[in-house]
């Protein structure tokens, strides 16, 4: 017997919360870098973009959300650095088990391409899937408003 | 009426009868029987919740005895008198429901009455999870007569409300349509796929733009939804970027003193020093005020409180000077 969902719980903190993050990891690479290379305008927005991806995954509730978890990861690993994630629960034997139960084929393609587009989606079951795209969408339209306020301050016309 | 009954029937697991249900709650322990009568709908289930423990105790005084007939005499001796502190309650002096309660307190009492009140409700629940598993396959046999029984339109609405009321027990009843099977697995199909139905609404309340399509239950609109979906998220994506770069080429005016501002909002300790650093940065209106909230959220953590004045005044006159550059 399938078990009933408790209430889905998408949320998401305040504007505050992420700007705070965001700040932080930006006063972090204008203490690592100079920005006084123009040529380098590329890797400037690399980083930037980065910064604004972690920060997002961090202030959005750090490592419990799955694909928080794999923005983490990922951008751990381009630094070299070990991540350690306290470990949940085995989630994957219990995929294996349900990977067979997946298939409808008219959904699987749509799902396919949220599973690009979302971070750490491709582990997941299609409901799973859904509830973090969910929680990434609103996390993505906060950190859009917050960058947004931010390029108006700074750049007034 | 009789769909909250049917209601109880199912929550409580029961059988196909109300006699079976008002037995199941009674079969708790025949010491909840005389509070289990009152809301004689409500069953003995939620009584037994609501039971103070220092009554519980005293009903558990009264059934220390040995053996199951002298047990039910002592109970039924006993129970007038605690009748009256309880209230008016009837009695079910039905003697062949008293011999059925019998037994079943017997066997409940076998299962180790001793540890007192905290035993009470994990008791029940241990009565309560074999009744479950045992209504789960009620449930399907149950369906299985029904689908045969029930318009479709009727079930269909059966079926809502068991899936509203379902969504805080452990097990969902789901009840079968007209016409379709009733194996384990297309039931467990027909689960995920309603858990996926919910989660795709939620996502059109997110998506803007969605809203005007069809509420569907079918594959067809969920494929639509699905686009829709997947054009916002990189339409957002695109956004962060653009974004990103934007703020890249701004980048150098920056004349960020975080350190200071953000080390002062954790010490607690505003000086006067903190204006003149918060000064050189243009902050836009609505980043201020969002700072400032999260700073008097912060702030309200019981530090010290004469700074709060002085906090108060500091962010008036940086607001202030912002305005008026």
């Amino acid at each position: 017997m399938a078990s009933a969902d408790k209430p889905i719980n998408t949320d998401v903190p305040e504007k505050d919360v992420f700007t705070l993050h965001f700040l932080q990891s930006l006063s972090n690479l204008r203490r690592q870098n100079t920005f006084n290379s123009p040529e380098k305008t590329n890797d400037r927005v690399k980083k930037i973009k980065k910064a604004a991806y972690v920060s997002m995954a961090r202030a959005a509730g750090g490592t419990n959300r799955l694909w928080s978890r794999a923005l983490l990861r990922r951008a751990a690993k381009e630094n070299s650095k070990v991540v350690r994630f306290p470990r949940r629960k085995k989630r994957v034997t219990c995929l294996r088990r349900r990977r067979s139960n997946r298939r409808d084929p008219v959904e699987e393609e749509e799902a396919e391409r949220l599973r690009n587009l979302v971070p750490g989606g491709g582990g997941m079951e299609t409901s799973k899937l859904m509830e973090e795209t969910a929680h990434y969408i609103k996390c993505l339209s906060m950190q859009v408003k917050v960058m947004q306020c931010l390029v108006d301050g700074l750049a007034p016309k | 009426m009789d769909l909250t009954g049917e209601f109880e029937a199912r929550s409580y697991g029961g059988g196909a009868t109300r006699e079976a249900t008002r037995l199941e709650s009674l079969h708790l322990g025949d010491e909840f029987r005389q509070l289990a009568l009152p809301p004689e709908n409500a069953g003995g289930f939620t009584a037994l919740l609501e039971l103070p423990p220092t009554q519980a105790v005293n009903l558990l005084r009264f059934t220390d005895s040995p053996s199951s007939s002298s047990q039910a005499a002592a109970v039924t001796g006993i129970s007038p008198p605690p009748l009256h502190s309880y209230g008016t309650l009837t009695f079910p002096s039905d003697s062949v429901l008293m011999d059925r309660a019998a037994r079943f307190s017997t066997e409940h009492h076998q299962n180790g009455n001793v540890s007192g009140t905290s035993s009470l409700p994990s008791n029940s629940s241990v009565k309560t999870e074999p009744a479950e598993t045992d209504s789960s396959q009620a449930v399907n046999n149950r369906s299985g007569k029904r689908k045969d029984s029930d318009k479709k339109a009727k079930s269909w609405t059966k079926k809502n409300k068991s899936s509203e009321e379902n969504e805080n027990l452990p097990y969902v009843h789901v009840r079968a349509r007209r016409g379709q099977a009733t194996d384990s697995h297309s039931l467990a199909e027909r689960a995920r796929r309603e858990k996926i139905n919910a989660r795709m609404k939620l996502l059109q309340e997110l998506v803007p733009g969605c809203d005007k399509k069809v509420f569907d239950l079918q594959i067809q609109g969920t494929a639509l939804v699905l686009d829709e979906i997947i054009n916002h998220v990189q339409s957002l994506q695109r956004q962060v970027e653009m974004l990103s770069m934007r703020l890249a080429s701004v980048n150098p005016r920056i004349d960020f003193n975080l350190d200071t501002i953000l080390a002062s909002e954790n010490g607690s300790l505003m000086d006067g020093s903190f204006n003149g650093t918060a000064m050189q940065v243009v902050w836009p209106h609505q980043v201020t005020e969002t700072e400032q909230s999260y700073h008097h959220r912060q702030l309200q953590q019981p530090q010290q409180w004469p700074f709060d004045g002085l906090n108060q005044r500091a962010w008036g006159k940086e607001e202030d000077q912002d305005h008026g550059q």
